[in-house]
């Protein structure tokens, strides 16, 4: 392992997984009473997937130059929700109880296309959480959070498990395959949703 | 501290106007009278902005505000074009009511970070007395600039990372409290893009819980009783910037029971942060009051409504016995588990 990679693994040991659970006690307390929540999970990067992350090039170079600092997905956490309309109540009240400073609908780029889906939030960590013994420049100011519905997120941890196995690129083929889960857990929660808003007559609504 | 540079603009209003005037703008010599107190506003500033504030995005999906990156340019060369670029910005929100002002940039470093203070001081008119070897002169001043005790406004923002730091902050604005939105928004809002760092509902629910553990754990009868009187004042109050310790003190609520409560912040230095009170947030945390007998009786009701649900009389005063009485038909019942 790198050196970088041994600085993150004691930052992880030490400071980020406490944080994750300080965090998830904290999630789980404020979504305690909500409806059609299925579960409410927080992690610290694991230290390969945080490497992986720090080598990435952008237009031949480094993307990040410092990325211990700049890495803003060291802690994430992912709410996952029933329905695809709850994922916009969860916006909501995520909104109210916590300062952002990114809000991401991520949606395919064109019409035609099916993948990746969600609410993300890069959110300041709230000072009810913060640990007064780490000093200098040890304290997280920011996590991901990510709201899915069941749908989304088992796609997209297959997906993701499937990315990261080592014999290498997805062939066309299996991407294509992929593609084609993607529209169906997107007509899934198409489907899970509208039926919710049929038996609770709840107004259909912007998601 | 050590300051680097120093810039001052002279503001006049500009907000909606096509044409707005002119910006005159000035490099501070770094010695003399004039630096000597802006010296103590830079040291001071941590202390005197005790408002903890984060920058907004200017769009929900890119991590950008206008008025960082103004500020981040202006870090980054300290120099008259860059501090016009943040002079600029406080022109386009200024309007006459908020009148002329005079804004200082000041950048240096503190522990090993970057440092920067922007503060507006308002324009006055006074009067000059002389006097001279026969007798006083008076001379009446106009646009003098003064340190306001009330209309004074800074915010200081520090850090080592240009990419991660300085999304947070601390502000002054003597003016926050004002119920006219416009002065209370101007600065913080408006001209730096900003908002409290803990948003009304975290801060209110902090405080709530704070309150509700304070009433549940509490053996002191005393505190539970000033706790019920808090609630009901709490809970006419109107949206309004309050820290923990200020409302209580507002509300004569004793020392020992602000300690009870202060125990049960997650930090201490909590207490004393600001954020705006949203009722309908305190009352969701203390909805129900129940109150236990020791014959084994517990009667419970809405916190706000106890009072008239149920009447209350002395019956033996020497111990602390009391009747409860109430009226009304069954609409449920229910069974709950034993206490742990």
């Amino acid at each position: 392992m790198n050196s970088l990679g041994e600085s993150y693994a004691e930052r992880r040991e030490r400071v980020l997984s406490p944080l994750a659970e300080r965090l998830a006690a904290h999630l789980n307390k404020l979504f305690d009473d909500f409806a059609r929540i299925d579960r409410i999970s927080v992690r610290a990067k694991s230290v390969e997937r945080f490497v992986a992350k720090a080598e990435k090039q952008e237009n031949g170079k480094r993307k990040y130059d410092d990325p211990l600092n700049q890495i803003q997905d060291q802690v994430g956490a992912r709410i996952v929700t029933f329905y695809a309309s709850d994922v916009e109540r969860v916006r909501l009240e995520i909104e109210k109880y916590f300062r952002y400073i990114e809000s991401k609908k991520i949606v395919p780029e064109s019409e035609s296309e099916f993948g990746y889906e969600g609410r993300h939030f890069i959110l300041f960590v709230p000072e009810d959480l913060i640990d007064e013994k780490l000093g200098g420049d040890e304290p997280v100011e920011f996590f991901e959070l990510q709201i899915k519905t069941l749908f989304q997120h088992a796609w997209s941890e297959a997906e993701h498990d499937l990315g990261y196995k080592p014999s290498g690129k997805l062939t066309s083929e299996q991407k294509r395959r992929l593609a084609f889960t993607a529209a169906q857990a997107w007509g899934a929660d198409e489907i899970f949703d509208e039926m919710h808003r049929q038996v609770t007559n709840a107004p259909s609504g912007n998601r | 501290m050590e300051i680097s540079s120093i810039h001052s603009f002279l503001i006049r209003p500009g907000k909606n106007l096509e044409n707005p005037p002119e910006i005159n703008g000035t490099s501070v010599p770094m010695n003399g009278l004039l630096y000597n107190m802006l010296k103590k506003v830079f040291d001071s500033a941590e202390e005197e902005c005790q408002h903890n504030i984060a920058f907004i995005p200017d769009e929900d999906d890119e991590q950008k505000n206008e008025c960082r990156d103004s500020l981040l340019s202006y870090i980054k060369d300290c120099d008259l074009v860059h501090g016009r670029r943040v002079a600029k910005r406080l022109q386009s929100v200024t309007t006459n009511r908020s009148s002329l002002g005079l804004m200082f940039l000041i950048s240096g470093k503190h522990k090993g970070e970057n440092k920067i203070v922007v503060s507006r001081f308002p324009a006055d008119s006074g009067i000059l007395a002389e006097e001279k070897k026969k007798g006083l002169s008076v001379e009446f001043l106009e646009r003098i600039f003064m340190k306001s005790a009330t209309s004074y406004k800074a915010a200081v923002y520090s850090g080592r990372s240009f990419a991660k730091d300085f999304w947070k902050g601390r502000a002054v604005d003597k003016q926050i409290n004002s119920a006219d939105s416009y002065i209370s928004d101007y600065w913080i809002r408006d001209f730096l893009r900003s908002d409290f760092l803990t948003p009304g509902e975290a801060g209110t629910r902090r405080l709530a819980i704070a309150v509700r553990e304070a009433m549940n754990r509490s053996d002191n009868p005393d505190v539970k009783k000033d706790i019920t009187a808090l609630h009901r004042f709490a809970a006419g109050m109107p949206r309004k910037v309050v820290n923990a310790k200020g409302l209580l003190d507002q509300f004569h609520v004793p020392q020992a029971t602000q300690e009870e409560i202060k125990e049960r912040f997650p930090r201490a230095k909590l207490f004393e942060e600001n954020f705006q009170f949203v009722p309908s947030e305190f009352l969701k945390h203390v909805a129900l009051r129940t109150v236990e007998l020791d014959n084994g009786g517990l009667l419970t009701a809405a916190t706000e409504r106890f009072d008239d649900v149920f009447t209350s009389e002395t019956v033996d005063a020497a111990q602390d016995v009391v009747r409860f009485s109430t009226e009304g038909k069954i609409v449920d019942q229910r069974f709950r588990k034993a206490k742990p």
